[in-house]
């Protein structure tokens, strides 16, 4: 009877909990498709487009790329013009690097010439991308409770948590002068640690070997790394190509190194003690010696996908650059050392991080079952 | 000297020392990935092959790579190989449908001047290659996560031989449901390292909410975390309905004979 009870207990908060998400998901995507006045700038819906010219391009040679004029006519949907039509046009390629073609019902930004005409006309500034990317959000986020019912809920918060984090260290490191960047990303690194390990896997032990061992893990490899760059005086790493620089590069280049190999390495760690614990668990006279033994397994088990996730998750993003320098016919090897150096760089860090937490995360846990041991 | 070299150097002897032969051939792996990476590139460059069609090849040949030469071809490598290329297929479905309608192709307005230099109009399909380099960033951390669930279910099915394919199915998705937080975590953090900078970069310039999250940049990299993340939850059921299926068929066909 109380068992039943308490199933639906359950049920009815689990509903509730469904109904409080759909509620979320109904209101944010109409927000979204009419939150035009919340923007400065104007907004403009294609509402009819015509091909005007089409030309042939032979910029380089053996290479045909088509290019498109098109006119748009499309309506204001905010500020003063609102509701007025406006007259665009708008030229793009068929690969589309930096332009592309539209079509009615996109949204775009646009800016209006300010002289009084019949007719409005103005430029495409941008496109109005916002509800495509609360639609992916979402589907991310329904997936993951859909699959991990609690336990994606918590990973969602969990992320959600570290990116209000992550803007909110970045603030502080923009509004104090004299501060170094590694230090507050440091300093990151630690509340990130904390926070995700123990929202997803509660206060115990294994826990707190898993904090322990992700935060010796990330800042050996980090005085590896830096040490490497000491020795060979950074000699094949091509900071010219970084992009989006505001600050000293290669504080950017380190800090975001630490960051990116965080995730990576608490994964490796909350592996290593998750395993040793349950061993210990289930056999408690279990030696030492085949604790290292099982944990030593594991953990080759686990360091080639890992250093594969982030390999792949780096270098990927460099194939449209590569593409467009090989094709404007730069050479092979000029392409790949201006494209791939610091990627590759970070790729290898975050590798020696992977692999030296096997060994911190297994004598750590070790260490924390030997304590065990001896309390009970 | 070269840095590169050297910390791949070290990765190598790191590899081994902690991994043995196992680990050796873990590094090797890691050299046969860049490689097929770059012929992939090449590929891509000819514009008569469908960039889809190479990324396809290419997540498949990763995949034989990453299970079947770093481990063994067995019931658990083949159905973590089978659920890999079935998760990906589903993936690029939905990220084709949402490149074509994002706009977030190629390269944005921040980056374009320092590309000036170069032609932009090379006949390739920019879409499509968006489509192809989402999928390619998440490819390790679907193999990953392939292995991470169908490995433990054959151990079950090992230590509980007459496990029917239900309680297998749901072994596999409690594995799952303990993993998917600290891999999309891995995700998180590896391509929010890589954003630092463009991070740091429109704080300074101050950008407003508004126009960071509808530029091309921004929300071409929060759409790759967001699809990564979709891909690595995707996987869970799909390996363990298959996995189940393989070694629970494989039982049932050893009885017959």
């Amino acid at each position: 009877m109380n068992s039943l009870h308490k199933m639906k207990e359950m049920g009815s908060r689990q509903v509730s909990l469904y109904i409080i998400i759909a509620l979320f998901f109904i209101t944010s995507i109409i927000f979204v498709n009419n939150n035009y006045s919340f923007y400065e700038r104007p907004i403009a819906k294609v509402i009819k487009t015509t091909l005007e010219k089409t030309t042939e391009s032979n910029e380089i040679n053996q290479i045909k790329d088509q290019l498109y004029t098109q006119n748009i006519i499309a309506q204001i949907k905010n500020g003063e013009e609102r509701g007025e039509n406006i007259q665009l046009t708008n030229e793009y390629s068929s690969s589309g690097a930096y332009d592309q073609e539209y079509q009615v019902g996109n949204e775009l930004f646009v800016s209006i010439d300010r002289e009084k005409k019949s007719t409005l006309t103005g430029t495409i500034k941008d496109v109005k991308r916002d509800k495509y990317v609360l639609i992916v959000a979402w589907v991310f986020i329904l997936t993951l409770v859909f699959v991990g019912k609690k336990q994606g809920l918590l990973s969602v918060i969990s992320l959600a948590v570290n990116a209000i984090l992550l803007s909110y260290a970045l603030d502080i490191y923009l509004k104090t002068s004299n501060i170094s960047l590694v230090l507050v990303c440091s300093i990151s690194i630690i509340l990130f640690t904390v926070l995700s390990l123990l929202l997803v896997n509660g206060f115990n032990e294994k826990t707190y070997a898993a904090i322990i061992a992700t935060l010796l893990g990330t800042f050996v490899s980090l005085l590896i790394t830096y040490l490497v760059m000491w020795l060979t005086s950074e000699n094949g790493l091509r900071y010219e190509e970084m992009q989006f620089i505001s600050r000293p590069y290669k504080m950017v280049f380190i800090a975001g190194l630490l960051i990116g190999s965080l995730g990576a390495v608490m994964d490796v760690a909350i592996t290593m003690s998750s395993s040793i614990f349950w061993l210990y668990e289930k056999n408690n006279e279990i030696s030492i010696k085949a604790l290292k033994t099982s944990g030593l397994e594991i953990g080759k088990d686990i360091m080639g996908t890992m250093t594969n996730i982030l390999f792949f998750a780096y270098i990927s993003g460099t194939i449209p650059m590569i593409i467009l320098y090989l094709m404007n016919s730069s050479a092979l090897g000029f392409t790949l050392s201006m494209n791939l150096s610091l990627e590759l760089a970070r790729a290898l860090a975050g590798g020696i991080g992977i692999v030296l937490t096997i060994p911190i995360g297994l004598y750590i846990s070790i260490f924390f079952v030997n304590r065990k041991r001896t309390k009970s | 000297m070269n840095i590169l070299f050297v910390l791949a150097a070290i990765l190598l002897l790191l590899m081994c020392m902690i991994g043995g032969k196992k680990g050796a051939r873990s590094f090797f792996a890691l050299f046969l990935n860049f490689g097929v990476f770059l012929i992939t590139i090449l590929f891509m460059t000819n514009t008569r092959i469908d960039p889809y069609i190479i990324t396809l090849s290419a997540c498949a040949v990763i995949s034989y790579i990453n299970l079947f030469f770093i481990n063994e071809v067995n019931s658990t490598t083949k159905a973590a190989f089978l659920s890999s290329i079935i998760t990906i297929v589903l993936l690029l479905l939905f990220i084709v449908l949402v490149t074509e309608n994002t706009m977030i192709q190629g390269f944005g307005k921040e980056e374009i001047e320092e590309l000036s230099v170069f032609s932009l109009y090379i006949g390739v399909d920019f879409v499509k290659i968006g489509a192809s380099v989402i999928i390619l960033s998440t490819i390790g951390a679907i193999i990953d996560t392939a292995m991470a669930i169908s490995s433990p279910m054959r151990e079950m099915f090992l230590h509980h031989p007459t496990i029917n394919k239900k309680e297998l199915f749901t072994f596999g998705i409690n594995i799952g449901k303990d993993i998917l937080g600290t891999s999309t975590n891995t995700l998180f953090f590896a391509f929010f390292g890589g954003y630092l900078a463009l991070l740091i970069w429109f704080k300074d310039l101050s950008y407003s909410f508004g126009e960071i999250l509808n530029s091309k940049i921004f929300s071409a990299e929060m759409i790759t975390i967001l699809c990564a993340g979709t891909g690595v939850a995707l996987i869970i059921p799909i390996t363990s309905v298959i996995t189940a299926y393989f070694l629970v068929n494989t039982r049932e066909k050893e009885k017959i004979n």
